[in-house]
């Protein structure tokens, strides 16, 4: 549905769960939204100004601001409610990882730190500029930061958006369904390179991600 | 009564004599001609806020492309006849702060609170009409800084209206020098006038109030700017705190956002989003208070829930104070605060969808006249519905985790303070030009520029929504560099030349309020028979706003089509209770 | 027309005055606190949101920071500051016996006790310059990391209200001296108290945060 809606081909294991809460709001919105203007177009052609028409004198109704702010209420802290449990899994707790990495932000490349063959990051651990490879079904765990300015780590793929501080680390997990190339832009301004800072994130197999990881450190 | 009003506009002539022309025009005390003032910059300052808008669309719909006419413009907008990577971020940045701090500010408080405050209270002038001006004067000063810094080596500001930290603490991170110094100034200066300016409104409503009129027989307008006027006196300190610090950092070497020196990048969004969110209400609150005014007057109805929408404004500058975390949710922020965010911010949309069904409620059963002034009135309404809609998806903290930061918040923003107070603007600026200047506008220019105005509009930035979703970040200057926001480039066009449209609509405002001044059909005291006070005055006021006593108020200020009255309106200044109206 | 414009004028003085009786017939609801003082009720509230900023920005580094202060800086002067806290709640006390005096009609004692006040301000920024002047010697400048920076800002800014406060003073003195200032007219030493009250008020919470914490 929500691809007809423009948005990406989602590849994260949380990513049904923000379309979900999208489409939600997206369908009490739109409701209400229609309700209103409807109520309003019917209003504005009713009640038009006729010669000898006079409008009726009607201070309020005390029922009806009960009625609609108890309404407003109730939906707006049911779906504060309904959003809770999934960002706190995103952005609270999530997964045990299987692969960690490190990614250091800086104008404008992202720096992704893979560790050594004995997984630490130690002096042999590799870093790769914009390339970040993982493998699919696998939690991806990483420690995100910045080397200068405010940067921020999106995937639009994976829904995930998450900005990278300097003197801050902050933990991020995702978990990929499908193989494939996807786009990481950089969504905060981050100065005048900030359009084009952008790195690849490469979704493959196991057997895939191993060889290249191997290559890369053949290379380094 | 048309003799009256003649007499008034002779009066202003006479005055000539007593008060020189620096006196009249230049450093006025009088309330009515610091509004003007106010409005004439703010309007300056939207043709050069408009400019940079139409920079960026121009760069988006053809990016890194040469176009012989911009060489006209400063180095610092424009690099060989292109907009590059740098100047583009130059003129978001001055767009938004030009925008915000220098258009819809100046106007909805500087131009509409100046000049409404005393004549619907009933006041002869502001409490103090010295400071009055000297809040003008101290503004126009904050706009020369920002303007001149368009010609500083390194160009203006570059960091955005929000100026994240370290971005815009270190010169190097942006290559922009003094202009960015020169926006913190600026900003602080215009701090300084605001405070003036919001001192002396609460006083003057506080204390200044003619007999009868007591706090809710205020009109609505009325009670949004006091309520406004009390969100500046206490949001501006916190930014200034917060500019202080940057400059501090900039130019004497601390390190209070810089990590490097032990400094915290998040406390600059923290101070900046607890000025910043109050700041939005600032912008919106007075929209809300004219479409008031307007609905009641062309509806010929009174306010549905006049109490619940004044309580409504009071809890929406309440919560303001406790929300301002919704801005920061993928910021790096604990994330359980952001949960708490969520909460204050999902119940913000309460006291907003209040008001919306009172502004329903009271065109129910109307007799709706269809006016320019009421047209605005009405879309400010649809916009405002909207944009207050859409703000729900950023306030869902997962779904803000997707569009944070993308096209679907420039939309939002847009719907709100474009949609939302420029339509009232508008509005209010057909609706009192009477008022302010003794002419009517051309009703049939301003019903063009309307409808022209209302589609392109929404052809601009409705598709934001689309490119949001999309996945389009803000503040990028080529999309086309992104292989995943290539289809969305026909948007983009389409956008941009609506953008054009919008923007050239303007002009039709302009022409008629120039029209207007000189040609416009005189006004009469009373043109759309309303109730409110300033009604009860000549067009224009003369000095000291009434020629006798200050009239006394008998009720409240939507007493349209009152079984009391013969009339459809019983205005509050009426003494006799079962008499017509006067005119 | 002109004599309309005539009539205005003190028409305007009046309202700003809040004697709309003597105001060619306006009448207006009543006032429960004067015109004047009610701004600088508004300018402190909007000057306690900038204090709370700095003091907010000030604790966050405050409460992250493993060392306070960081081992190569000096502390700061807690002996002289507690005696210059005496000194400036002392002119608290001295601004409240002012005010008393002009209610009272004592203009000697209204002009003994503002120009004592007046001189116990000056004396508490004499106090800060020497203090300030004593710690750049030691090497707590500005740019001394956060413990430095937060110190000068926030303490400085407290100093720069001071000096305000005292220039106001020493304008409402002046005029005392003159006599202008009596039981009927008080609103301009109600003002300045005001102010006054509040730069001595905040000082104690400066004090326990920076120095004693």
């Amino acid at each position: 549905m929500l691809e007809h809606l423009w948005f990406p081909h989602d590849i994260s294991t949380f990513g049904p769960q923000v379309d979900w809460l999208f489409l939600l709001i997206f369908w009490i919105t739109v409701i209400t939204w229609a309700a209103v203007m409807i109520a309003m177009v019917v209003f504005l052609f009713q009640y038009r100004h006729r010669p000898g028409r006079k409008a009726e004198y009607i201070e309020g109704n005390s029922r009806l601001e009960i009625f609609w702010t108890t309404a407003t209420a109730v939906i707006m802290i049911a779906l504060a409610t309904l959003s809770k449990s999934t960002w706190a899994e995103i952005k609270e707790n999530g997964p045990p990882g299987q692969v960690f990495y490190k990614v250091t932000a800086k104008q404008f490349n992202w720096e992704i730190t893979y560790p050594d063959p004995d997984g630490n990051f130690g002096p042999k651990a590799l870093t790769v500029e914009n390339e970040m490879h993982v493998p699919v079904n696998k939690v991806v765990r990483f420690d995100l930061t910045s080397k200068d300015v405010i940067h921020s780590f999106f995937v639009p793929n994976m829904r995930l958006k998450q900005d990278a501080v300097p003197g801050r680390t902050i933990h991020v997990w995702f978990e990929a369904k499908e193989p494939g190339t996807y786009e990481i832009p950089c969504a905060e301004l981050c100065g005048f390179g900030h359009s084009g800072m952008q790195g690849t994130l490469t979704v493959e197999s196991e057997a895939d991600f191993q060889k290249w990881l191997k290559d890369q450190y053949a290379n380094q | 009564m048309s003799s009256t009003a003649a007499v008034a506009v002779h009066g202003a002539h006479g005055e000539h004599h007593e008060l020189s022309f620096w006196r009249t025009y230049i450093f006025s005390e009088d309330h009515k001609m610091i509004g003007r003032q106010f409005l004439f910059v703010a309007l300056f300052m939207m043709s050069i806020g408009g400019l940079m808008a139409m920079l960026m669309r121009l760069d988006l719909a053809w990016p890194d492309t040469q176009f012989s006419f911009l060489k006209i413009l400063p180095q610092s907008l424009q690099q060989d006849s292109a907009i590059t990577a740098n100047t583009y971020n130059a003129e978001f940045t001055m767009h938004a702060t030009i925008m915000i701090f220098f258009v819809v500010m100046p106007i909805l408080v500087g131009c509409f609170g100046n000049f409404l405050i005393p004549l619907m209270i009933g006041a002869r002038d502001m409490a103090f009409p010295k400071l009055n001006m000297l809040s003008f004067w101290v503004s126009a000063v904050a706009g020369v800084i920002m303007m001149s810094s368009f010609w500083v080596p390194g160009g203006p500001a570059a960091a955005g209206w929000t100026s994240y930290a370290p971005l815009s603490a270190v010169p190097l991170y942006t290559g922009v020098d003094w202009g960015q110094n020169l926006w913190c100034i600026s900003i602080i200066v215009l701090g300084v006038g605001s405070l003036m300016g919001s001192i002396n409104y609460i006083t003057t409503i506080i204390n200044m109030r003619t007999k009868g009129m007591t706090f809710f027989r205020l009109p609505l307008v009325i009670w949004s700017l006091f309520i406004t006027a009390i969100l500046l006196l206490l949001a501006l300190p916190v930014l200034t705190t917060a500019l202080a610090l940057l400059l501090f950092d900039r130019m004497a070497g601390t390190h209070f956002f810089l990590p490097a020196g032990g400094g915290e990048p998040l406390l600059w969004q923290h101070l900046f989003w607890f000025f910043g969110h109050p700041e939005v209400y600032i912008m919106i609150l007075p929209g809300m208070g004219i479409a008031s005014e307007l609905i009641a007057t062309f509806s010929r109805k009174p306010i549905f829930g006049y109490r619940a929408m004044a309580y409504a404004m009071a809890a929406i500058a309440f919560l303001s104070w406790i929300v301002w975390g919704h801005h920061m949710f993928q910021s790096g922020m604990d994330p359980a605060l952001g949960q708490g965010f969520m909460l204050t911010t999902m119940v913000i949309a309460v006291p907003s969808a209040i008001k919306t069904f009172n502004w329903l409620g009271t065109l129910y059963k109307g007799d709706i006249h269809y006016t320019s002034a009421m047209l605005n009135a009405l879309s400010f309404v649809a916009m405002f519905v909207i944009g207050g809609l859409s703000g729900i998806f950023m306030a869902c903290t997962p779904v803000d985790m997707y569009i944070h930061d993308t096209y679907f918040i420039v939309a939002h923003i847009h719907y709100v303070l474009f949609g939302g107070s420029l339509f009232a603007v508008f509005g209010g600026i057909v609706y009192w030009f009477p008022k302010m200047f003794g002419r009517m506008m051309n009703e049939t220019l301003a019903k063009v520029h309307f409808w022209i105005t209302f589609v392109a509009f929404n052809c601009t930035f409705f598709p934001m929504h689309i490119l949001g979703m999309g996945g389009h970040m803000r503040r990028i200057y080529n999309p086309t560099q992104y292989d995943f926001l290539k289809p969305l480039e026909p948007v983009n066009m389409f956008i941009s030349i609506s953008a054009f449209v919008l923007g050239a609509a303007q002009f039709l405002l302009l022409a008629n309020m120039i029209w207007s001044y000189y040609k416009g059909e005189k006004a009469t005291e009373n043109p759309w028979h309303a109730n409110t006070l300033e009604w009860s005055a000549p067009s224009p006021p003369g000095h000291g706003n009434w020629p006798g006593p200050v009239p006394v108020v008998y009720r409240g200020p939507y007493e349209y089509s009152s079984p009391e009255s013969a009339e459809d309106y019983l205005p509050q200044w009426q003494p006799v209770e079962h008499a017509t109206a006067a005119d | 027309m002109t004599a309309t414009t005539a009539k205005v004028r003190p028409i305007l003085a009046a309202q700003r005055r809040g004697g709309y009786r003597d105001g060619g017939g306006d009448e207006r609801e009543q006032q429960f606190i004067p015109s004047g003082l009610l701004a600088v009720l508004m300018l402190i509230a909007s000057e306690m949101m900038l204090f709370s900023g700095l003091i907010g920005s000030f604790l966050i580094f405050r409460m992250s920071a493993p060392f306070w202060p960081p081992p190569s800086l000096p502390h700061l002067p807690i002996q002289v500051t507690w005696v210059n806290t005496f000194v400036l709640l002392g002119s608290a006390g001295t601004m409240y016996l002012a005010v008393r005096a002009v209610h009272q009609n004592r203009q000697r004692l209204l002009r003994q006790w503002l120009v004592v006040t007046l001189v116990l301000g000056v004396l508490f920024l004499g106090i800060q310059g020497s203090e300030w002047v004593r710690l750049v010697a030691h090497g707590l400048t500005l740019r001394s990391g956060n413990y430095g920076g937060t110190f000068y800002v926030l303490i400085g800014c407290h100093g720069a209200h001071v000096t305000a406060a005292v220039i106001w003073l020493a304008a409402v003195t002046a005029v005392a001296v003159r006599g202008r200032y009596n039981a009927r007219n008080a609103a301009g030493v109600e003002r300045i108290a005001a102010y006054w009250y509040f730069v001595c008020a905040i000082w104690p919470v400066l004090f326990v945060l920076v120095y004693l914490m």
